[in-house]
């Protein structure tokens, strides 16, 4: 599944690259991410995805590695995690993308989202639904961060 | 095999109300099993205790007092597609409950559990909404009636608080003038779209609910295609169909999935309502 | 019978009391055990199939109260107090119900894996309705599936076991 999303944030560049490291802050803005931890500064990061579709409940442990790193401008990361419990596990592929314009920041980013194993029986519709949901409110929660830190 | 969970037996809806607030999300009503047993045979989800409500008694009738039909939670398809009150006051309910999955399903499933699971893919919600039905739910000791139209958040999601029980549903018994049609399709073994028409011919068409279910992820209400019907003399109503039909279509919030494309389903839903319309008229 | 698995020191026991194929059966059973599992492992009853396991297909009907349910989604504790029958209790002294001769003479199954489920389920059908459409059989038939025969043989078969059973009665 493919996802592309873009904020507009008021707020310079500077701000929202530093704020993208900030990794508990951060993580705090991703719905359903708890326990982020650092593992390596700036390459290895570790936390816990729970996501909820009605009585569907998933508990993935995540590790998020990244890959590519270009000061102010571009993020490549990857995530993956395992729900043994139900027999599932997700692969995120993200490009994070940071440009300015005026004052403002656009930050963008496209995301690969896998679900494998049993979970995908809810069907491929539902979980695009609940990912663009999730991503969503990522999106607008690090925007609503940003600005409301004036 | 399922995974070992304890049985609880209540005798009384507080009781069941007691025991869901009592143990939270480890514990789940259990009626038919139809969707619930296929659920935790999948894996997908787990309990440490099921609560059998099936013992709690009055749930399972269906009467008809002062312009409606109340239908118990607990009443089954099987139960619904052959009352005699069902058929003469809601014969297009009783249409839908007679197709509702397969003759085994229908024995042990109930129409309480079919709503509160809210599968996407399922028929009654549907019409319910179009007939204007009325869900009653009670808690430990308080009642409340939710409007079907608000009774389905998403999918698999209700409005029903984590330790409300479904009692009853409520459908006002249509005008005698009332017509109403529900119509689906599906070639896999749910539907694939599911649309209800009711409303009054009085001169023109008046009170029109129009639903559609199965290709999103909740049935719902559009009462941006009600409008482009309401009021209309029949022919007029007929006219505008495609539109109204297109309206709906993209109301549904349809996926693409196995079932079909998003614009595939969108088309079908024009296509259904299309015909429920004229259904609802013959 | 001995059990297959141990018994958990917690483990909720339900008594089940219940007519198998006309004779009086006194069995316990944990709230989690299927019906299909008890029937066939407990029991030693293999006509029920476990097949689709997702009650889409009806090769593991079993009759309980005369009524068809999907045995691999049923809890078996929910037949205490009822009547079940299974696909050998269809038989009385060794003659065959008028459904399976029929679908004997009228070639109603090829591998016959589902046939237990069908037969059953067709009893069910003219136990309520004697002299049904053609419709009316496809519409109850329908949640059994076959991947055989096509279904023509299977709708000839009860059609002939009807009348047969019609012109008994």
């Amino acid at each position: 599944m493919q996802f592309q999303k873009e904020v507009e944030i008021l707020a310079p560049r500077e701000k929202v690259w530093q704020f993208i490291w900030d990794v508990d802050r951060f993580i705090a803005c991703v719905p359903g991410c708890k326990e982020a931890k650092t593992i390596e500064e700036g390459k290895r990061y570790s936390a816990t995805m729970v996501e909820k579709v009605g009585p569907f409940k998933v508990e993935f442990p995540t590790t998020i590695e990244v890959l590519e790193r270009e000061e102010l401008t571009h993020i490549k990361a990857q995530a993956s995690g395992a729900d043994n419990k139900i027999g599932s596990r997700m692969k995120l592929d993200l490009d994070v993308n940071l440009r300015e314009q005026g004052d403002k920041t656009i930050l963008g980013f496209v995301a690969g989202v896998d679900i494998l194993g049993k979970l995908a029986a809810l069907g491929h519709g539902i979980i695009k639904r609940k990912a663009d949901q999730v991503l969503d409110e990522f999106a607008q929660a690090v925007k609503t961060k940003l600005e409301g830190d004036r | 095999m399922l995974r070992r969970f304890r049985l609880e037996e209540p005798q009384s809806v507080a009781e069941v109300s007691e025991l869901l607030g009592r143990f939270g999300e480890s514990a789940k009503v259990y009626a038919g099993g139809t969707e619930l047993l296929l659920a935790m045979k999948e894996g997908l989800v787990q309990y440490e205790r099921l609560v059998n409500v099936k013992n709690v008694t009055g749930l399972n009738e269906i009467t008809v007092t002062d312009g409606s039909v109340t239908i118990g939670a607990l009443c089954t398809h099987h139960q619904l597609e052959t009352s005699a009150a069902l058929t003469e006051k809601l014969p297009a309910l009783k249409k839908l409950e007679q197709n509702v999955a397969n003759v085994r399903v229908r024995q042990v499933g109930t129409i309480g559990g079919n709503l509160c699971f809210a599968e996407p893919h399922a028929d009654p919600g549907t019409l319910l909404i179009a007939l204007g039905a009325k869900l009653i739910t009670e808690k430990s000791s308080s009642k409340r009636e939710i409007a079907a139209e608000d009774f389905f958040v998403d999918a698999y999601e209700t409005a029903l608080e984590a330790d409300e029980v479904l009692t009853k549903i409520q459908v006002p018994v249509p005008a005698a003038n009332g017509r109403s049609a529900y119509l689906k399709f599906g070639y896999l073994e749910r539907p694939s779209v599911g649309v209800a028409i009711a409303f009054n011919l009085n001169g023109g068409v008046k009170g029109v609910k129009v639903a559609v279910g199965c290709a999103g992820p909740a049935p719902r209400r559009v009462a941006e295609a009600e409008a482009l019907l309401e009021g209309k003399s029949k022919d007029e109503a007929e006219r505008n169909l495609a539109q109204a039909g297109a309206v709906a279509g993209r109301a549904a919030q349809a996926i693409s999935d196995l079932h079909g494309s998003q614009e595939y389903k969108e088309h079908i839903v024009g296509v259904l309502l299309k015909r429920a319309f004229q259904r609802a008229l013959s | 019978m001995a059990r297959a698995m141990t018994r958990h020191s917690e483990a909720q026991s339900i008594p089940v009391s219940f007519t198998l194929n006309g004779r009086l059966h006194e069995i316990e059973v944990e709230p989690h055990e299927l019906l299909l599992d008890v029937v066939r492992d407990q029991l030693g009853l293999t006509g029920a199939k476990r097949s689709c396991d997702v009650e889409v297909c009806g090769a593991c009907t079993l009759l309980v109260d005369g009524r068809p349910v999907s045995a691999c989604t049923t809890l078996a504790f929910e037949v205490r107090g009822r009547s079940v029958l299974t696909i050998e209790g269809l038989a009385e002294d060794g003659k065959l119900h008028p459904l399976q001769q029929a679908f004997i003479e009228h070639g109603g199954f090829q591998c016959g894996f589902c046939t237990p489920g069908m037969i059953l389920a067709a009893k069910a059908l003219l136990d309520e309705n004697p002299n049904p459409s053609e419709a009316e059989l496809k519409h109850f038939m329908h949640g059994n599936i076959c991947r055989c025969t096509g279904y023509k043989k299977i709708i000839e078969s009860i059609m002939a076991a009807a009348k047969k059973m019609r012109v008994k009665a």
